[in-house]
């Protein structure tokens, strides 16, 4: 009887672990920067397009996350492993708009921001090329007063 | 004539046994005209008080089974829930995956405190309440201890938005800005203009169901006999030392949960504090749907929290109607809260007397007789 219970633990721990696990993965967040910006890799220039409208998603339904023009910046969020996005390029000024194409990029797991340059990406660059971390400017800010409590309890339930 | 007496008399006790609900049932009837608010306004808000703290109340359950009384000691459970949430927030993990992977992370936490609660209730069995509520003011200090200068040095946190400038200890206010209501949304439905969040319900539920199934098992039947007589439990053949704190683990490790569920519907939460009045809030809502210290069912969680809730609603505003000042209305709750408490312990230490005294009174007579029929 307490060979099974112990076994029965055992096992419970494994479930909730593995659970935890799955929950890492499917449940990280990224915050996507996507750029139009001209880009030089390898001695080679890459300019950036007239217009990107960027959709979340397979279609290019609904309100689009950023429209993009030269050297602009958009943002979006994501939870999880990869990101599925719609593009609607314009490539020159008066240009026809081509068919929305839609995209698949693997985020790493280990950046929270991630910059990726659109015309980098669409040239079929590698990641390398196309794929920055976002890193936050560091400010300084002066001490902040920790509140250990004490009111007896005036605050809300 | 008898049947009419037996009437009255049970009329009378139905009235003292539910003086509390009673009372508060009075004052939001009377606060509620005075308040100025829609029914639909105080629908909307009682349903999402509702959803966020019912879990935390339900927790208090299982250990009044196991007659240890009003568990102080939750506030160990909201302080795991917290810390969980903390490492999730820093892992950057969003959403429905958030919340579970805190709850799970405050598991073992939980079940620490809990066993080292239970442990020390046990040496001071009779008188859990005022252990339980030391225990919880000095684990607080643990967790001020843990948060505020090992997360950083020991415990690793990687994101300047959670620690202080200083590189080690976190923020005053963490936010869950990216698991804000993500429980509460999922499956969210709305009926007209009142947002019922399914999900939530859902799984108060659920632990509901677990509840009624708990009481139905040997563990289960157990607390009940332990909480009847230790001695006469310890006679059976039950491990009363063991079976106790299992009813603490268990209620720690639901109040994790329930805090998890509390804070993920606030979306922020204030680091050193928000765990800090949880115990006294859940236990003052659960007294006042009728429950007692030595008996709370679901029913008394469900109503506790609507009327204790309808009343945090409302008083602010009544009492901006009748004094002016809605600062008054914050004080008011504040000592109904506390008052609560206070009556109800007062009301289960009279009632056991008054039973303890009707016993005497009844073993008297069996003995004079018994002596009678001896003549």
């Amino acid at each position: 009887m307490k060979k099974r219970n112990f076994l029965f633990q055992g096992l419970l721990v494994l479930v909730l672990v593995a659970i935890g696990a799955v929950m890492m993965v499917i449940g990280r967040g990224h915050t996507v920067y996507f750029d139009n910006r001209s880009l030089e890799y390898n001695g080679t220039n890459y300019d950036s397009l007239y217009k990107i409208e960027v959709y979340l998603g397979g279609s290019a339904e609904g309100e689009a996350v950023a429209r993009l023009y030269d050297q602009e910046r958009g943002m979006a969020t994501q939870v999880g492993q990869s990101m599925t996005l719609t593009l609607v390029i314009t490539p020159e000024d008066g240009g026809e708009e081509a068919d929305p194409a839609t995209y698949t990029i693997d985020l790493p797991y280990n950046m929270d921001g991630i910059v990726i340059n659109l015309p980098a990406y669409l040239e079929g660059l590698p990641e390398e090329a196309y794929l920055t971390e976002f890193v936050p400017l560091v400010t300084e800010e002066p001490e902040e007063e920790i509140d250990l409590g004490g009111d007896m309890g005036l605050g809300d339930f | 004539m008898k049947k009419k007496q037996r009437g009255t008399f049970n009329l009378g006790r139905l009235l003292q046994n539910n003086i509390v609900p009673i009372m508060f049932l009075g004052i939001c009837i009377v606060c509620f005209p005075l308040s100025g608010r829609s029914p639909a306004y105080l629908l909307n808000e009682l349903v999402t008080r509702l959803g966020r703290n019912t879990f935390l109340v339900l927790s208090l359950l299982i250990p009044v089974m196991a007659g240890m009384g009003m568990n102080f000691a939750m506030t160990l459970g909201a302080m795991a829930g917290q810390i969980g949430l903390i490492l999730v927030a820093d892992w950057q993990i969003w959403g429905i995956p958030g919340i579970i992977l805190a709850m799970i992370v405050s598991i073992p936490i939980s079940i620490l405190l809990g066993v080292f609660c239970g442990s020390m209730l046990n040496k001071a069995k009779g008188r859990e309440m005022i252990t339980s509520y030391i225990i919880a003011f000095f684990m607080t200090g643990v967790y001020q201890l843990v948060v505020l200068f090992m997360m950083g040095p020991i415990i690793p946190i990687a994101h300047d938005s959670l620690k202080l400038s200083r590189g080690f200890g976190i923020r005053n206010t963490v936010s869950l800005l990216n698991m804000r209501q993500a429980l509460d949304n999922l499956l969210a439905i709305n009926v007209m203009g009142v947002k019922i969040p399914v999900l939530t319900f859902l799984i108060i539920g659920v632990l509901c169901l677990v509840i009624i199934w708990f009481r139905r098992t040997k563990l289960g039947q157990d607390m009940r006999a332990v909480a009847q007589d230790m001695e006469v439990a310890r006679d059976a053949g039950i491990n009363v030392d063991r079976t106790r704190v299992l009813a603490i683990v268990i209620s720690t490790v639901v109040a994790g949960f329930g805090m998890i569920i509390y804070l993920q519907n606030m979306g922020n939460f204030s680091t050193y504090n928000a765990h800090s009045q949880i115990g006294m809030f859940s236990i003052a809502a659960l007294l006042v749907g009728g429950a007692s210290v030595e008996k709370a069912s679901i029913g008394n969680a469900f109503l506790g929290v609507i009327l204790f809730h309808m009343m945090f609603i409302m008083a602010p505003d009544a009492a901006t109607t009748i004094t002016g000042d809605s600062m008054i209305g914050e004080y008011f709750r504040t000592f109904v809260s506390y008052g609560v408490i206070t009556v109800a312990l007062i009301m289960y230490e009279t009632r056991k007397r008054r039973n303890r005294s009707q016993t005497g009174y009844l073993l008297a007579l069996a003995q004079k007789e018994e002596e009678a029929r001896g003549k």
